[in-house]
């Protein structure tokens, strides 16, 4: 639960009326604003920083300072900006969130299709196996992943991704299922059409617009697992993230400082990106499904 | 016929959770004898002592055979850093972890139950908008970093740690008031969390309900808004909330990770953690079997429940 | 108000499994408690198995040694016992226990009580798990009488008034069965130290009560508390707040924030540990097969000298530790400062970064084209705040004399794993040392090297030096204490020489007290000292209060009061939402 959450939102759109359906366009258009400029500021923003304000060893500004003129967002334990550093971690945090997510749904998408297609004997190890991993404890299994593998940003995303797949694959196992019922399909496979016909004409565009649906918010959930483990010293400790920050907060002793200037930004960064994907998904989801 | 299968499901979960248990941990490369013993003197005769007493010089394969019998016997090892049975050592910490995640499940049920209902009843509200814009806000904050907020903006007013001072009066009102102190900050983050889910799952499951036939019939029967409201549509769209509740008390247990690390709340989350630095094998192994486990016998209940409060659904 | 203190009740019965264990006691007089910030797990109370650093000291507190190190300047002194002999061939030692000292339950502590303990370990392996090294060298430990214990070595040890071994009262421990099951937590457990070890909640906190038959004369205050904290962070803000009143290992931040802080006294110590930089010397097994893969030409000791010269560790004090810390020479700190080290001008490698990258372009290993000579891997700790910062200015340093630097942060078991397995270049490191510099030196000697299949290993650095190894015999069997000192400095002054590691740093020990609580504690060495993490227990034994000091618990009412009132204000929340729809069923009839 904590750090990761379920993607429960596939109930929360539906059954919204006309208005709400607006409504949930409208954030869903400021979500993505939002994120068009997170995604802007990471991709830009590394360009216009000089390498020596983020680098401990070169910084020569005092540490802890409050917020002020010199540095708008106060410094962290090292004298950096802390400005800076938020800015500098949206690419780590987004860049997470976004292959782990890709690589979460994409093996629920594989699962789910080739479970709901096929049948039979394979159909059953995998939906067997879909469930041992839904049982499992995400979060847990993600950290004991960390702890096992090499750090790095590769391990965060395999640990992500293979433990948050198994809810993707239930619900595109689902839509397969009521996809290969529909008469269409059975006259294509009646007229020969063979496997790859029927999930490449069939399967794979009905079950797409709910698989970005999907993605959208488990990106939102994998941006949240990236910090988690960042903060319990899982991350991969040379790059600066948003959930890293926390953690050197944390490590440095920010709390008995009060240095606020040093927890809130990268946690707000979080919340606002976290959010923006949400709302995305959400209104992404009003569109994809059909109204009652 | 189907509870049987759900059980035999069950079981075999928890079967792989106890083989993934054992060989997860295994790959982790290192020694955990030389962990223990970093930075004192040992001599390589003392190290193998220590492997011995643990079973550590043992074959992959009769080691696993070791634990696997011992665990059908409710024995899951000797845990290096307590040096006490793993069974033991989870089970004291159990209490604390449940006292704050069934105090947090229960505060954020009854809240976030009512909140959604009341949202969903008004749909496009003020309110209603109001109550899903924090609730997706919150839903997006980090736990770890909203304990830590909450730490530092309350200052003084609450312990900054554990579960008990230990200078308190031994009698059963000083210490219950003191546990019940510690437990504020804590439990409120696990409840703003948790909460803002349970608002949105009970608002949309009301809003679906809301468009059901039988509401409409009602309605046109002449009943007050407000007695459909409670008499039909509630009692139906609670259930999937209630569902989400049980499905969620089992993963909250191990979700309490971050919350009881910034709190140092003597839970089987901090024990969690604290048995990854070892690493301390036996124990990681036994807090992986019994979360799980408590995921797959919560998801089993939830099914139950389900079947029991909607007589739609068979479950036997 | 009725609903507030009915809810208060609910609370107090989902309490009532925790707090059960509570008994009722009389409301004495409230007693004067020093409480205790630890942030390392306790692994047992058994002091045979004890490996914990935190469990050792806690085991100081329940159990004297047979000598003690004094607090004013660490030098040998009255332990359980207080006259010893060694015989003319330095083989046989008699211990004199004089008596009068007496176990906290009445009875007297003799001789037997030492050879039964000595001779517990002699005869037990499981006794020897946490110990077992100060008595590999015993032939046999005898008690002539009450009064008199006599150990016969196999060879001269000069360590023979270093054994740190807790002595345990043989009238408790003859009737334990299997060492190796027995926890030791038989409330109170009879010890000979100051403290009585009465409760023990594992994770949560341990009690100890000042033991009043104590031979030295019973602690100025009732209770010493052990209060489990997850991190170092969490401690200091109890501190701020005066819920504990001592605490230590500190991060120079976690120090500064403390700076000016009402009724809280700083103490800056020179600590007992070091840090250092691995370099693989081309690591060996004892039968001197190759092991690891360790870069080649880091077997060339001017490449190591090399890469030493080029850190500079002025900075990495200056930057990394904040200033606390003294720049590293020897392996000895200088808290022990007789056999501290320090390279005189000659031998000094100032930092140059020229001169090394000269060395290095006349050992052969040529700037390629792209100016890099050749790279290694960096292995620290992930989570250890010195190894995340001073990796960063190792990777500048280095990429400074052409050798990029490729930084691997891992889990503390994976870097014990990475340093036994010898698959580094550069690793970083670390050890407490002890008063007696014996253990720090022999885990430099070819000896401590793995055996063929690789394991078995207990060496540091994979140094492997015959001049060192031949001086570390000699100073073995060196009784004459002056001589010792100067081949001591010798081998340090070799191990600088050969660089199989750099010393980085000595960090200071940062601690803070809660100075309205407890006006004194006592350091050791006197001079600069730590109060915890001793040699000793002075700094819990030696603590005075201060005065009548308000111990007051009134801060934590505002915030009781307010956790009362949110969950009150949800029940009664809940209780008009049930009454309103009761109301309403009611109509409904």
């Amino acid at each position: 639960m904590t750090g990761f959450r379920t993607r429960w939102f596939s109930r929360v759109g539906r059954g919204d009326g006309a208005v709400g359906g607006f409504l949930a366009h409208r954030a869903g258009v400021a979500g993505a604003v939002v994120l068009a400029v997170a995604a802007l500021v990471a991709v830009i923003a590394p360009l216009f920083i000089p390498a020596d304000a983020l680098d401990v060893t070169r910084v020569s500004d005092a540490p802890w300072q409050a917020p002020g003129l010199g540095h708008w967002l106060g410094t962290d334990h090292a004298g950096r900006s802390v400005a800076l550093l938020v800015v500098q971690g949206a690419g780590t945090s987004l860049f997470v969130g976004l292959t782990a997510a890709v690589l979460s749904v994409g093996i629920g998408t594989l699962v789910g299709i080739v479970s709901g297609h096929f049948g039979g004997l394979a159909a059953g190890v995998l939906l067997r196996v879909t469930d041992f991993f839904l049982v499992l404890p995400a979060l847990v299994l993600a950290i004991a992943l960390s702890t096992v593998l090499p750090r790095g940003l590769g391990t965060i995303v395999l640990a992500i991704g293979l433990t948050s797949w198994p809810s993707t694959a239930r619900m595109v196992r689902a839509q397969t299922l009521t996809i290969e019922a529909r008469p269409f399909v059975e006259r294509a496979r009646a007229l020969g059409g063979g496997h790859g016909h029927v999930i490449g004409r069939h399967v794979l565009p009905s079950v797409l617009p709910l698989v970005l649906v999907n993605a959208t918010l488990a990106v939102a959930s994998a941006i949240v697992a990236e910090s988690t483990l960042a903060f319990l010293g899982l991350g991969d400790p040379t790059r600066i993230s948003w959930g890293a920050m926390v953690h050197q907060a944390q490590l440095h002793g920010a709390v008995p400082q009060r240095a606020w200037w040093y927890l809130l930004p990268p946690g707000l960064a979080i919340v606002v990106v976290v959010l923006a994907f949400t709302l995305v998904g959400r209104a992404l989801e009003a569109v994809v499904t059909p109204k009652r | 016929m189907r509870l049987a299968g759900r059980l035999g499901g069950a079981a075999v979960s928890l079967l792989m959770v106890a083989v993934l248990g054992f060989f997860l941990f295994r790959v982790v490369p290192g020694d955990p004898v030389v962990s223990m013993t970093r930075g004192r003197p040992t001599t390589a005769a003392m190290q193998a002592e220590l492997r011995t007493q643990f079973g550590l010089d043992r074959p992959l394969v009769e080691q696993f055979w070791h634990y696997f019998t011992g665990l059908l016997r409710g024995d899951m090892g000797t845990s290096f850093t307590f040096r006490r049975p793993v069974a033991d050592v989870i089970l004291e910490r159990l209490g604390p972890t449940l006292l704050l995640v069934g105090t947090s499940t229960l505060i954020a049920v009854v809240l976030g139950l009512w909140l959604g209902v009341r949202a969903a009843w008004r749909r496009d509200s003020g309110f209603d908008r109001a109550t899903t814009g924090v609730s997706l806000t919150l839903w997006a904050v980090p736990t770890f970093w909203l304990g830590m907020l909450l730490m530092m903006a309350t200052g003084d007013l609450f312990p900054s740690r554990g579960m008990r001072d230990t200078d308190t009066a031994p009698d059963f009102v000083s210490q219950a008031l003191d546990v019940g102190h510690h437990l504020v900050l804590p439990s409120l983050t696990l409840v703003a969390v948790v909460c803002a889910e349970y608002v949105l799952v009970m608002r949309s499951s009301l809003l679906e309900e809301m468009h059901a036939p039988y509401l409409t019939t009602a309605r046109a029967k002449g009943l007050r808004d407000d007695l459909v409201r409670r008499r039909h549509a509630v009692p139906n769209a609670v259930l999937p909330a209630i569902t989400l509740v049980f499905l969620r008390f089992g993963l909250v247990v191990a979700g309490a990770i971050t919350t009881e690390t910034v709190f140092s709340w003597p839970g089987l989350g901090l024990l969690f953690y604290d048995a990854l630095t070892g690493p301390d094998y036996f124990l990681l192994q036994g807090l992986l079997v019994v979360t799980a486990g408590a995921v797959v016998v919560m998801n089993l209940l939830a099914d139950v429940l389900h079947g029991v409060l909607d007589p739609r659904v068979k479950v036997v | 108000m009725r609903v507030k203190s009915s809810a208060l009740l609910a609370i107090a019965t989902t309490l009532g499994v925790s707090a059960a264990p509570a008994t009722a006691q009389e409301q004495a007089p409230t007693p004067v408690i020093l409480k205790v910030a630890i942030t390392q797990q306790i692994d047992s109370m058994n002091p045979f198995l004890a490996v914990f650093q935190s469990s050792t000291e806690i085991g100081r507190l329940m159990y004297d040694y047979l000598t003690a190190y004094a607090a004013d300047d660490q030098r040998v002194t009255e332990g359980l016992a207080n006259r010893w002999e060694p015989s003319a061939d330095k083989l046989t030692w008699t211990f004199t226990v004089p008596e009068g000292k007496k176990w906290s339950d009445g009875q007297p502590i003799t001789a037997q009580d030492v050879a039964f303990t000595y001779n517990l370990m002699l005869t037990d392996e499981v006794a020897r798990t946490a110990n077992g090294s100060f008595v590999t060298n015993f032939a046999s430990v005898a008690a002539t009488d009450d009064k008199t214990v006599v150990v016969k070595t196999k060879a001269p040890q000069v360590t023979m008034l270093a054994l740190d071994i807790p002595i345990v009262p043989k009238h408790v421990w003859e009737k334990v069965t299997s060492v190796k099951d027995y926890t030791n937590e038989q409330m109170p457990v009879v010890g000979s130290g100051p403290f009585v070890l009465t409760e023990h909640v594992a994770g949560q906190f341990i009690k100890l009560k000042a033991n009043k038959n104590y031979w030295r004369g019973a602690a100025k205050y009732d209770e010493l508390h052990f209060v489990y904290f997850q991190n170092s962070d969490a401690a200091v803000q109890a501190l701020a707040k005066g819920e504990v009143d001592l605490v230590n290992r500190m991060a120079p931040a976690q120090y500064e924030s403390l700076e000016g802080k009402a009724g809280v006294t700083r103490n800056k110590a020179q600590g007992r540990r070091f840090t250092e930089l691995l370099i693989n010397p081309g690591a060996q097994t004892r039968t001197g097969e190759p092991i690891g893969d360790g870069n080649p030409a880091l077997k060339d000791v001017r490449v190591r000298r090399a890469i030493a010269q080029a850190i500079d560790l002025d900075a990495l004090v200056s930057r990394v530790n904040l200033g606390y810390a003294e720049k590293g020479a020897g392996l000895v700190p200088p808290v022990f400062d007789k056999w501290h080290w320090q390279p005189g001008t000659s031998e000094q490698r100032e930092f140059d970064p020229a001169a090394a990258n000269a060395a290095l372009d006349a050992a052969g290993f040529p700037r390629r084209p792209d100016g890099t000579r050749f790279g290694l891997r960096l292995i620290g700790r992930a989570g250890r705040a010195y190894d995340e910062q001073a990796s960063e200015y190792l990777k500048r340093s280095m990429s400074e004399i052409g050798i990029p630097l490729d930084v691997r942060l891992v889990t503390d078991n994976q870097l014990n794993e990475v340093t036994t397995a010898a698959t580094y270049d550069l690793a970083f490191s670390g050890w407490a040392t002890n008063v007696d510099p014996d253990f720090i030196l022999s885990l430099h000697t070819c000896a401590q090297r793995p055996g063929a299949d690789g394991k078995g290993g207990t060496t540091d650095a994979y140094f492997c030096d015959e001049t060192y190894d031949k001086l570390y015999a000699q100073q073995l069997s060196e009784f004459d204490e002056g001589k010792r000192v100067e081949i001591v400095k010798q081998m340090q002054a070799r191990f600088y020489d050969q660089v199989p590691a750099v010393v980085l740093a000595y960090e200071n020990a940062l601690e803070a007290y809660r100075s309205d609580h407890f006006a004194r504690f006592t350091t050791q060495p006197a001079e600069g000292g730590v109060i915890m993490a001793q040699n000793g227990m002075w700094g819990y034994y030696g603590a005075e209060p201060a005065g009548r000091a308000a111990q007051s618990s009134g801060s934590r009412w505002p915030g009781l009061v307010l956790g009362g009132v949110v969950i009150a204000g949800l029940v009664v929340v809940s209780v008009l939402y049930a009454r309103r729809r009761n109301a309403t069923a009611g109509e409904r009839e």
